[in-house]
């Protein structure tokens, strides 16, 4: 089998957070904000965020958007009960520090959240 | 069994079944009612005394809840409830139905509860009765949906009643019609010859437990034409409009010597939006078209009708502030934390904060 050296590795985290898009961001960042405040974030509430902040409008898209991270192990999909649920990985969050430190994208509300909190 | 909670879920349990059992907190309010079963005066006590009506106030329909808690959620094991979110009887007693359920490790099958749930017009009706839903749609009724525990939820909306005029009696009848002619589907596979598929009382039951939102709508179908487009134009404007669908079901109705076939093209629309619908095809020698019978099963209620209930209930407190300052009201000086402000409004603006964020991915062990 191919060996991969650390040099390498790096280079491909790189890569692929530099590859992210501004859905991906948001749904590590929203991720982060709902687990931190001990919320469950689902798919749901992920189409209906994604669309109040119009990055897209169909769950096509929203699926293909988490699908892509969880695929990359920046999300874990979680079945609980009837809903998908989302949580950051530990590779996800490097992901997120990386792109919150380069500035790369600002965060927008989630609806979802802020209803939660009041 | 139908259970009608409040005075709006009353009237339509009662038009829908002679048998229904009505709640209520009021007794005045109740006696208004007429037709069906038994009926429950939910007493609900102050210090002042015995209350006679919930004045709109969730806490008291939630006070009724905790009174009966046991007894009603072994009435509502299997059966219907209807009740309206403005009102405080309907929206506190199930708040509290549907927390409890939220926090049911497994509801059976056989035992989900369907709810039909009346929803003010934010446009034109009371400002409680856009607050008291806003509420209970971001609270009970999401975790309620999120556990899985409820059946089916059908959201019926007064956006019609007001810009028609429609009086209300003439509404609930419209509204129990067009219920009535979604809950006959397994009864006419029954009684109708069949021509293709079938949906049995099992089929119905199981579809009816699905713990998702229910648009369901009919047409005169003409095969010439797209499906999708006839469906868009004849979305049930008694209800809320539905998001894509998630599962479906639908029932295709042809007159004597009508084309049987014509349901491929249905399978075929949902197959392009990845659903396979449980469906059949009767035939109906009563009808000259053919007619179609259509359920969506959608997830959760679209954010912007939250959006909608928020923004017009916040005109009504900014209308309210402004009234008490301009009758010269002396306000208390609040103490405020100018960071805690400067956070506050940032996160409302979406700003990332950057140590926040860093800070949360380090306590949850992630970084």
């Amino acid at each position: 089998m191919a060996q991969v050296n650390d040099e390498e590795l790096g280079k491909l985290f790189n890569e692929q957070v530099e590859r992210l898009q501004e859905g991906q961001f948001l749904v590590l960042y929203w991720a982060t904000l709902a687990e931190g405040a001990k919320i469950n974030y689902n798919i749901t509430n992920l189409f209906d965020d994604l669309k109040s902040a119009r990055v897209t409008r169909t769950k096509q898209t929203v699926m293909g958007i988490a699908q892509a991270l969880e695929n990359l192990c920046f999300i874990d999909l979680r079945e609980e009960k009837n809903r998908k649920n989302i949580y950051i990985t530990r590779y996800g969050a490097k992901a997120l520090e990386t792109i919150i430190k380069q500035k790369r994208y600002t965060g927008k509300k989630s609806a979802f959240l802020e209803a939660q909190e009041k | 069994m139908t259970i009608g909670i409040g005075g709006a879920g009353s009237k339509i349990a009662a038009k829908l079944d002679k048998n229904a059992v009505l709640i209520n907190v009021s007794e005045v309010e109740m006696n208004k009612v007429q037709g069906g079963g038994r009926r429950i005066l939910a007493r609900v006590t102050s210090e002042h005394g015995q209350f006679k009506g919930s004045m709109k106030s969730r806490q008291i329909g939630n006070d009724a809840y905790l009174a009966m808690s046991r007894e009603l959620l072994e009435m509502i094991r299997g059966n219907s409830v209807f009740f309206s979110t403005g009102g405080g009887t309907g929206n506190g007693i199930v708040s509290g139905i549907m927390t409890d359920l939220s926090k049911m490790d497994n509801v059976p099958i056989a035992e989900k509860t369907f709810f039909g749930v009346i929803l003010p017009y934010a446009k034109l009706e009371t400002n409680e009765f856009v607050i008291n839903t806003t509420e209970f749609l971001t609270g009970p009724l999401t975790e309620a949906i999120d556990s899985g525990n409820t059946g089916n939820i059908v959201l019926f909306s007064n956006k019609r009643k007001f810009e028609e005029e429609i009086g209300e009696d003439d509404y609930n009848t419209m509204l129990v019609q067009s219920l009535r002619e979604f809950l006959s589907i397994p009864e006419k596979n029954e009684k109708n010859k069949l021509l293709d598929g079938h949906i049995d009382q099992e089929d119905f039951s199981l579809f009816l437990s699905k713990s998702y939102f229910n648009h369901f709508t009919f047409l005169d179908y003409d095969p010439a034409k797209p499906f999708e487009e006839q469906l868009q134009a004849n979305y049930n404007d008694l209800l809320l409009p539905p998001e894509s669908p998630i599962e479906a079901m639908f029932l295709v109705e042809v007159p004597k010597g009508g084309d049987a076939t014509a349901f491929y093209k249905i399978i075929n629309y949902f197959d392009s939006i990845k659903v396979s619908p449980v469906y059949s095809v009767i035939e109906n020698t009563d009808l000259q078209k053919i007619r179609v019978t259509v359920a969506l099963l959608y997830s959760r209620k679209p954010m912007e009708l939250v959006d909608d209930f928020n923004r017009i209930s916040e005109d009504h407190v900014h209308a309210k502030v402004q009234k008490s300052v301009e009758q010269y009201v002396r306000l208390n000086t609040l103490k405020v934390n100018l960071e805690d402000e400067a956070k506050k409004v940032a996160r409302s603006r979406g700003d990332v904060d950057e140590d926040n964020i860093l800070e949360t991915l380090r306590r949850l062990g992630k970084l």
